[in-house]
């Protein structure tokens, strides 16, 4: 991968979250750690030269790294994350969003070799498309003509067996959230689900509140995500959700022409921005 | 008793007549679309014809917990206005029996049974429920990698507090299973289904858990002067604060409270609630104690592994693992409690890379 080996790109991690903190001007430096388990890692902040070292870069490097920097919205120092292709493009997602600012990052760009998780199989960008420094060499990326042949496929369905499905998905769902918390689109400051008492959408996990939660977050994210897949990794109970998202991108791109999202220069997102020539023949 | 696994469903047809009985299963979501694959999850259903019963293998993702709590309940249904008025949901009288739960998960019923019936307090829809269900408990026969309830003092292979306990008859290689009654609700139980007695036999009781860990058996009094402590900077900065680790777990009881109203009409209903959400503890003008995902994570570890202790004296955590297995972050309160055993009471900082700092 990229010329340089597993155990190289982690020395470079490392190195580069010391220099980071060396600085002076980065509170930590976000990547991953291991577990007492071998095939999963976790989410860690690096906060002393010493657990630099516990750092680590391997094919179970599978959660989003971005989202984290929104921990704090007004920090006193820079916030150093390490990211892969689809971290970089979290993180463009928010500054775009204006829920963050670039000069309270540090971002240290990983070129990805694809992880061992479903959504990379697609991955059109494992370069790091935004960085501060870079390890790797940049890889050429693979165009995936297959990007919404699930959706393709599942739009062959009736309406009623579309719905039956989806039914049966959200009598599953537990209402915990996971799926938003982890999104990097989901970037409010307040959730419409945590406002208190709206009347329409409570915690309650029955089939009304958990397909309102569902269709609004998909109608909330679906013309800015960027397709890390985080929402569909957490959901303890195995709801296929990136296929609304999917299926909003789909539309988007047949009615609009190619659209991507987290790109460095990304326009306003369609959804919330108006031009003359926008398609209107279902108004 | 000794029931021979052909014979399972068999049972479960007999008592099915009397009750709805909830048994472990795998539940199929087909995707009709090209290509698509059918989803199986393992949970507990209630009991129908032919029914394929996964006693082995892990455990249920939710807790059996839903069938004495459940995620909704509505309390009452009113009406405003001049009509007004106000008429209380009362469960129904159904009998039910939960058939193969785990050890850790009978326990798991006992506790909520502390925090709904006891300190002067009964919790009538709970109470309700309760006393319409009858347990079999099943001995675990695979632990998965992330139970760790022996090292909660829990026996994988027995409850105690079960109805009947069942685990797998020795010698029968998984073939049989033996049923013994502890309690008179669990006597009547298997006098339903003695026509299947296939004799005496013995238990089959050596599993052990995979994940052994290191915990100080008064964990609960050190962590008690561990609230200001730094460790909870530090372990809690990876949590995304979701829900996931207190639904999926087995004696979260946390519950909120709120209507749906259609128009003059509604229903008060309570609903799963979780200390991991930042809503949890906000006031009403806004404030909020548990700002953050630190406070919120500190009060979940020492809910589990020590404020419960103190006020009823045992555990909360009964060591099944499921927020371990489904933390969207990866993060492991076996993990934690290793740390915890570990850690200086009186530290001033923390790190989780000692011995190397200047
Ligand atoms: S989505 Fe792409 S950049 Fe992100 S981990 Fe997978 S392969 Fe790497
Ligand atoms: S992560 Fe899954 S279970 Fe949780 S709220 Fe989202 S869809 Fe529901
Ligand atoms: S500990 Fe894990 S499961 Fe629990 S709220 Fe935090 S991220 Fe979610
Ligand atoms: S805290 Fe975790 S391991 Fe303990 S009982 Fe709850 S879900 Fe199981
Ligand atoms: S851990 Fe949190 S949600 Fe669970 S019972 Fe305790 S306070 Fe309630």
């Amino acid at each position: 991968m990229a010329g340089l080996t597993e155990a190289q790109v982690q020395d470079r991690i490392r190195e580069e979250a010391k220099k980071a903190l060396a600085t002076g001007e980065v509170s930590a430096v976000v990547g991953w750690t291991s577990t007492r388990f071998e095939d999963k890692t976790k989410p860690y902040f690096a906060e002393t030269e010493a657990e630099c070292d516990l750092l680590v870069w391997n094919k179970y490097c599978i959660n989003g790294t971005g989202k984290f920097a929104l921990d704090d919205r007004y920090p006193e120092k820079k916030i150093a994350i390490i990211a892969r292709g689809c971290d970089s493009r979290a993180l463009n997602r928010m500054l775009r969003d204006k829920q963050l600012k670039r000069e309270n990052l540090y971002i240290i760009g990983v070129v990805c070799d694809g992880k061992e998780n479903a959504v990379c199989e697609g991955c059109q960008h494992k370069n790091p498309l935004t960085y501060d420094v870079l390890i790797g060499e940049p890889v050429e990326e693979q165009i995936d003509a297959d990007r919404f042949k699930e959706i393709e496929a599942f739009e062959k369905l009736s309406p009623d067996e579309r719905y039956e499905y989806w039914a049966k998905q959200y009598d599953k769902c537990i209402h915990c959230y996971a799926c938003r918390n982890a999104c990097p689109a989901c970037n409010c400051v307040e959730c419409y689900a945590d406002q208190y008492r709206t009347g329409w959408q409570g915690k309650a996990a029955d089939r009304e509140q958990n397909q309102v939660y569902g269709l609004t977050r998909a109608y909330h994210v679906g013309d800015r995500c960027i397709e890390c897949g985080e929402c569909e990794r957490v959901c303890p109970m195995n709801l296929p959700i990136m296929r609304q998202t999917k299926k909003m991108l789909k539309d988007i791109n047949d009615l609009f022409g190619d659209y991507e999202c987290g790109l460095p220069d990304d326009a306003m997102p369609i959804l919330g921005s108006y031009k003359l020539e926008d398609p209107d023949e279902f108004m | 008793m000794k029931l021979a696994k052909k014979d399972l469903n068999k049972a479960l047809e007999i008592l099915s007549a009397g009750a709805i009985v909830f048994a472990p299963t795998f539940e199929m979501i087909e995707d009709k679309s090209e290509g698509g694959q059918t989803m199986a999850e393992k949970k507990f259903m209630p009991y129908k014809e032919g029914m394929f019963i996964a006693l082995d293998g892990p455990n249920t993702v939710k807790p059996p917990k839903d069938i004495l709590f459940p995620n909704v309940e509505k309390m009452y249904r009113y009406k405003t206005g001049v009509n007004a008025e106000i008429q209380e949901i009362i469960p129904e009288d159904t009998k039910k029996i939960l058939f193969g739960i785990r050890p850790c998960d009978m326990r798991s019923i006992d506790s909520m049974d502390k925090v709904f019936l006891t300190k002067e307090y009964v919790d009538s829809y709970y109470a309700k429920r309760r006393e319409n269900v009858v347990t079999v408990a099943f001995g675990c026969t695979e632990p998965e990698r992330t139970c760790f309830c022996d090292s909660m003092g829990i026996d994988p292979n027995n409850a105690p507090s079960a109805d009947v306990m069942m685990n797998v008859a020795k010698g029968s290689n998984g073939d049989a299973f033996i049923l013994e009654a502890y309690t008179d609700k669990g006597k009547e139980l298997l006098e339903q289904i003695k026509s299947l007695d296939g004799g005496a036999g013995e238990a089959q009781r050596d599993t052990k858990c995979q994940l052994q860990i290191n915990k100080d058996p008064e964990l609960d009094k050190k962590l008690a002067g561990m609230f200001e402590h730094p460790i909870w900077d530090k372990i809690t900065k990876g949590c995304i604060g979701c829900g996931t680790c207190t639904f999926v777990c087995p004696t979260c009881y946390c519950f909120d409270i709120d209507n749906e109203n259609y128009g003059a009409e509604g229903c008060k209903y309570r609903c799963w609630d979780s200390c991991m959400f930042s809503d949890y503890t906000r006031m009403a003008g806004g404030a909020n104690p548990r700002p953050t995902k630190k406070e919120r994570l500190r009060n979940r570890y020492m809910h589990k592994l020590s404020y419960f202790n103190e006020r009823y004296g045992e555990t909360l955590c009964v060591g099944c693992g499921r927020c371990v297995a489904n933390c969207p972050s990866h993060l492991d309160i076996s993990e934690f409690i290793e740390k915890a055993t570990a850690a200086d009471p009186n530290a001033e900082t923390y790190t989780d890379a000692p011995g190397k700092e200047a």
